[in-house]
């Protein structure tokens, strides 16, 4: 019974292969590596060389191994030991040892490979992007700029059709929450909804580019790849009170549409720039986000090459989409990086002066803007009395007493340790920061661009290296990062990862094209490349899903609809605030503590307290709450934020019971339903049909549809009997009728079309 | 044939517990799966009969396991751990030989050996070594199984703690409990399936990253049940709004969903509205879950229990009332057990004896309790601190301390295991004469992970998440089941 299984499986199989088989060539990329790294790396890859035999590099896999023979024998599939190997019909030599065998197909693709010549191919996203890829329309496609010509190719190869424009509604809330994150306030809406025309679409777009909102939402994504917090990290935790400059420069340079290279180059090393500004030093506490454990009894310098390794493994995953930190003990199992190589990384990062310091050493004293301006005219007026001989007046000492409490901050930056100083690098075995291998000097990794000779081999160098236009890399993550954030989903689905572990791009011309012209036209300017972007039909789209398209595509890679997800933690509390007339717009400044349950950071026995904001502060955008790291702001961290302890690529974004009793009930969502029913009753306080309708209509750009009224109304009515009907109560009916409409408000606050960014 | 049968019927009842799996928005929940259910093992080359055992090895003996985590790290040396030569030695200084090429927290230059401070008596069939401050502990003894040379490699409470529920003595990493709810679902939807307990004067060193989902999905992340407050974050209504009002609340916000989904057609939004029916549940079951005064009165007695209190005894008989209710992990924090000799509230003489005072009745009763309520078949229970104690005085800066005290020390320590398949009435592992080092039955952290992830029926190597280009586990690239103290 057994052996006619078997002989059965082998008819189907061949059956199957007959079927499948093409004639075409195989490529060694999208065929052979796939296979390859399947069932093979784990033993013959960057970890372990079995037999002396590893496919990770070119010239490895080709090499003799230990038997004196060499695996592939090119152009001759049955001479070559891969091939006798993973057809044998000797369990002790079929490979995969002691796993599934590879498939029929996979067996006919390694021979048909090696048998054209086993041609070895590099991963497509170390080649740089093709920079003259033809963009042609296809035919009778909806189509505004070159995105179109891209995405309309691959939908007509898809037998995909594109949707119809969202509507204008639609379409305001969308861009306005996806470039400012937040929603439109009446005066935009107002804006568009009057001159829906391109034209129309075209100035609201430049409308929010240039709004200081902008440089906030940005900043909030950028925040979570630097791991930015408002404390050390580890045990104790503790304060990092003035960080918070930094965060304000990654907000002004979003506003200030810094261009992409140079935002790289002065955070990685602003210190080293000739003549380096405050600014551009300030920018260096990118890197000093690294955490810092004042824990007793620990070693200083084991913290501070955690410290240092994180640099490396977070520049590597923002800038080049390559998970790193592997290779601190071992060469990639999947990628071509040698565990030497890491440590070329690592000397970059290696010589600054920070050392795990409680204090966050190195500093920079900076005043904040408004003691600096105020430095400025107590230094005049203490001039003019002096000049003026006043100076034992009690004027004179007052203000010299005020103009002396003016402290300036400490911020924690980077500072490179003078020569004499300087410390060596050595590999370390294994990645145990004790046992030193070989020593090694700052090298980039060989599979990627040369380093130049007239760049300096310091991080300078370094940043100046990531965003060379030879650089494959950069920008394809960067411009993907952007992409993902207007369509939920990256061009490279997996942001982090770029190898060829991470998936393939769905779109690699379109891709390619972005980054090419990112680099070249658009001058690495951020909002150049969002609007266009937001201009193309393509974004344009309707989300509403067609039954037929979600059955072909139910991902929506191929965008043959507008893009539909949740919103994410900020922008959920930032457009409860917008919409009730809660919000306080203030932009830049400290970090706010809004209202958080009681003994949520009753934390450690270090902790500060919390200290809730009484004057306002606390309905700041979510982006200026103190952010904790053994204890992020609770509601958020239901909705996904990272702890910020290491650099986050993407949030995955869930959905849980927990999520609404955070807009069903927390104080600030609660408040927020109170005054949309304050303001909406102080202008309509006679009717509930139009309170409805305008409370909607703050919310979604849009009324309600008849279906949704009659709800609504219906649940406002049954609440007032609710009321009426509990005499204990001892409601007056203006009380009541409040309470109800807060209720129907807080309805509003909570359907999904508000929670989600259509 | 019938055995295979049993296999597939245990497999069947996990599929069925794991139904949200099939929920295709988690498709990593499926890649989970998809590594469990053992897709690499069944090789066409292998044969039934070491299938067989195989999945054997993976039937579930443990449905949840509720962890009583000591943060601080209580001395073995005065609890189990019984050393009478430790006595002879007291006040002697502590030879080279142990110090040298050591690393402590706090001991410099040369501290003196340090006796047992309590007295120590056999119990049980088992004769197991109890000491005076555990009376009521010490009648159960033949219920667990001692683990006398557990080991670690941190000597600091943040990286100890991190390292026992995270797998790395760094913060990042998904706490254990969220490794279970990821591989395994949640038995009971209408709580969460990995619930959180402190107790002590705050939370345990390693923050709240010890129950931080880390880089899984945030779904999974422990939920804090607090004595305090809400014991949910905001699961309490404002005032105002009745139960009934919120009821119509939910049901509005569904039906304009539903017209909402029937013109977009996103299944994203029938998710929602499953969760808002489930909130609105949970709005039930939390508060009924965690009222301990519905308990009778014997059962107060029995644990030493006084409702509305911040305390471990509460912790425990909400932990039992939680595993009945099908909760996946339950995870307790009881804080204070740092016993160095520099101050009166954690010394051996002092904190430390009010500890096993606050602890001692209540574990106890809950291994009763879950006994007598058929629950300690499929539970596990694990008690233990993150490291343990030293044989030698705490001195820190090279000077006697006020009160007797001790260091921390990693090298072997105690824990203990009862229910869902161990072992009862047996302890394993040993230390020297002086309980310095392990000198059989070592048992790593990672191994314990991996011990406690086999009772649960998974296999501790194919529970796995992509992260940063590679594969994590809870137990990294190591650990071993420890089959000697399994049945």
């Amino acid at each position: 019974m057994k052996k006619r299984y078997v002989t059965s499986w082998i008819i189907f199989s061949a059956l199957l292969l007959y079927s499948s088989c093409s004639h075409d060539t195989i490529d060694f990329n999208s065929d052979v590596r796939p296979i390859l790294n399947k069932h093979c790396l784990a033993c013959h890859g960057g970890v372990k060389a079995q037999s002396g035999l590893s496919f990770l590099f070119e010239e490895d896999a080709y090499a003799l191994t230990k038997s004196g023979q060499s695996a592939i024998v090119r152009g001759n599939a049955h001479a070559s030991e891969l091939f006798k190997r993973i057809t044998s019909d000797d369990p002790d030599l079929l490979m995969p040892a002691d796993r599934p065998p590879l498939s029929e197909q996979e067996i006919k693709t390694i021979e048909q490979w090696i048998n054209e010549g086993a041609s070895w191919g590099t991963h497509w996203a170390y080649l740089a992007p093709d920079r003259d890829a033809e963009i042609s329309a296809a035919a009778g496609a909806p189509a505004v700029n070159e995105i179109d010509h891209f995405i309309m190719a691959q939908l007509d190869e898809q037998n995909l059709k594109p949707s119809a424009r969202a509507d204008a509604a639609t379409l305001l809330r969308r861009v306005s929450l996806d470039l400012t994150g937040l929603p439109p306030t009446p005066a935009e809406a107002q804006l568009y909804l009057s001159d829906t025309t391109d034209t129309g679409y075209e100035r609201l777009i430049d409308h929010l580019l240039a709004s200081d909102h902008f440089g906030e939402r940005w900043a909030s994504v950028w925040l979570d790849l630097a791991r930015y917090a408002d404390s050390q990290g580890y045990q104790k935790d503790l304060i990092r009170r003035s960080i918070w400059r930094y965060r304000d420069w990654v907000i002004h340079a979003f506003n200030q549409d810094m261009p992409f290279n140079q935002f790289t180059i002065e955070q990685i090393a602003g210190d080293l720039l000739p003549d380096a500004t405050e600014h551009q030093i300030l920018a260096t506490a990118f890197h000093r986000n690294t955490m810092t454990n004042d824990e007793g009894g620990t070693d200083d310098e084991e913290f501070r090459v955690a410290a240092v390794l994180d640099r490396v493994n977070t520049t590597f995953e923002i800038w080049q989409g390559t998970t790193i930190a592997c290779v601190q003990c071992h060469s990639h199992p999947y990628d071509p990086i040698k565990h030497e190589e890491y440590y070329g990384l690592y000397a970059f990062f290696n010589n600054t002066a920070d050392r795990d310091n409680s204090m966050d050493l190195p500093v920079m004293e900076l005043y904040s803007p408004i003691d600096h301006n105020a430095k400025i005219r107590y230094e005049k007026v203490l001039t003019e009395l002096k000049s003026d001989g006043d100076t034992l007046s009690d004027t004179y000492q007052e203000k010299l007493k005020e103009y002396l409490q003016l402290q300036p901050a400490a911020v924690p930056i980077m500072s490179e340790l003078p020569k004499e100083e300087q410390r060596s690098t050595h590999v370390f075995e294994k990645g145990n920061w004790l046992v030193h291998g070989k020593k090694v000097d700052p090298h980039t990794p060989g599979f990627l661009t040369p380093f130049d000779e007239s760049y300096s081999k310091d991080r300078l160098g370094l940043a100046k290296w990531l965003v060379s236009p030879e650089n494959p890399l950069t920008a394809r993550v960067i411009v993907n990062r952007f992409w993902e954030q207007l369509f939920g989903r990256g061009l490279v689905a997996t942001l982090e990862d770029f190898g060829t572990q991470g998936d393939p791009p769905s779109h690699q011309e379109l891709l390619d094209w972005l980054a090419v012209e990112f680099m070249t036209a658009d001058e690495w300017s951020v909002k150049t490349l969002l609007k266009k972007i937001v201009l193309s039909h393509t974004y344009r789209q309707s989300s509403q899903i067609r039954p037929k398209q979600y059955a072909a595509d139910p991902l929506n890679v191929y965008l043959s609809r507008g893009s539909r997800y949740r919103l994410s933690a900020e922008a959920i509390r930032d457009q409860a605030l917008q919409v009730s007339g809660l919000f306080n717009s203030e932009v830049y400044g400290a970090s706010v503590m809004p209202h958080q349950p009681e003994g949520v950071w009753n934390v450690i026995r270090h902790a500060a307290s919390w200290r809730q904001d009484t004057t306002g502060d606390q309905y700041r955008r979510a982006l200026y709450t103190f952010w904790r790291r053994v204890s992020p702001y609770p509601s958020m961290q239901t909705f996904d934020v990272p702890s910020r302890e290491l650099c986050v690529s993407r949030r995955i974004r869930t959905n849980t019971p927990l999520q609404a009793l955070v807009t069903l009930n927390d104080p600030v969502f609660v408040e927020a339903a109170e005054q949309m029913a304050r303001g909406s009753l102080a202008k309509y306080a006679q009717d509930i049909d139009t309170r409805i309708s305008d409370m909607y209509y703050a919310a979604l750009m849009k009324t309600p549809e008849p279906a949704a009224h009659r709800d609504l109304l219906a649940f406002y009515n049954s609440t007032v009997e609710d009321y009426q009907s509990k005499q204990e109560t001892h409601l007056s009916a203006s009380e009541i009728d409040f309470y109800a409409t807060v209720n129907v408000a807080n309805v509003i606050l909570n359907l999904d079309e508000f929670i989600m960014r259509n | 044939m019938k055995i295979i049968q049993e296999l597939h019927e245990a497999q069947q009842d996990r599929l069925t517990r794991r139904h949200f799996l099939k929920d295709g928005s988690i498709g990593l929940g499926a890649m989970a799966l998809g590594s469990l259910m053992g897709c690499q093992s069944s090789t066409q080359t292998s044969s039934i009969e070491s299938q067989v055992k195989e999945l054997t090895k993976k039937i579930p003996k443990a449905k949840r396991v509720i962890f009583l985590h000591m943060a601080g790290a209580p001395s073995q040396l005065e609890l189990f751990d019984y050393k009478p030569l430790l006595q002879k030695l007291n006040g002697q200084a502590c030879p080279d030989s142990f110090l040298e090429g050591k690393r402590f927290a706090f001991i410099k230059g040369v501290p003196e050996m340090l006796g047992p401070q309590f007295s120590f008596q056999q119990y049980g069939e088992s004769r197991s070594w109890v000491s005076e401050l555990l009376p009521e502990f010490s009648q159960v003894v033949d219920d667990v199984a001692f683990l006398k040379a557990v080991h670690t490699e941190e000597f600091n409470h943040a990286p100890a703690q991190l390292f026992m529920h995270t797998g790395s003595p760094r913060t990042g990493r998904p706490g254990f409990g969220s490794w279970v709810t990821y591989g395994l679902g949640s038995e009971n939807e209408n709580l969460p399936g990995f619930v959180v307990l402190v107790s002590g004067n705050s939370i345990p060193s390693g923050g709240k990253s010890l129950w931080g989902s880390g880089f899984l999905p945030s779904e999974y992340q422990g939920v804090e049940l607090r004595s305090k407050g809400d014991p949910v974050l905001y699961i309490k209504n404002p005032d105002y709004i009745s139960r009934d009002i919120r009821k119509k609340a939910i049901r509005t916000i569904n039906e304009i969903n539903q017209q909402s989904y029937d013109e977009i057609g996103d299944p994203e939004i029938l998710s929602r509205m499953a969760q808002y029916e489930l909130a609105f549940k949970m709005q039930m079951t939390v508060p009924e879950a965690t009222n301990l005064s519905s308990e009778p009165d014997y059962i107060h007695e029995l644990y030493g229990t006084h409702p509305g209190e911040v305390s471990f005894a509460n912790n425990c008989l909400l932990a039992r009332r939680l595993a009945e209710r099908d909760v996946r992990f339950i995870q307790l924090y009881h804080r204070g057990w740092d016993s160095h000799g520099s101050n009166d509230f954690e010394n051996l003489h002092g904190g430390f004896l009010q500890r096993c005072h606050e602890i001692d009745k209540p574990m106890t009763a809950l291994i009763i309790d879950l006994k007598q309520r058929g629950l300690l078949e499929d539970t596990l229970v694990v008690w233990g601190g993150e490291f343990g104690r030293t044989p030698m005085q705490e001195n820190r800066g090279g000077i006697k301390n006020p009160f007797k005290g001790r260091d921390h020390h990693g090298e072997a320590f105690t824990m203990w295991m009862t229910g869902a398949g161990v072992k009862t009435g047996v302890t394993y592992g040993e230390t020297d004469e002086i309980g310095y080092h392990a000198i059989s039955g070592k048992i790593h952290i990672h191994d314990l992970q991996a011990t406690i992830l086999h009772q649960l029926g998974v296999d501790h190597e194919s529970l796995t998440y992509q992260f940063q280009g590679r594969e994590f586990r809870l137990t990294d690239v190591h650990g071993e089941v420890v089959y000697d103290i399994i049945s």
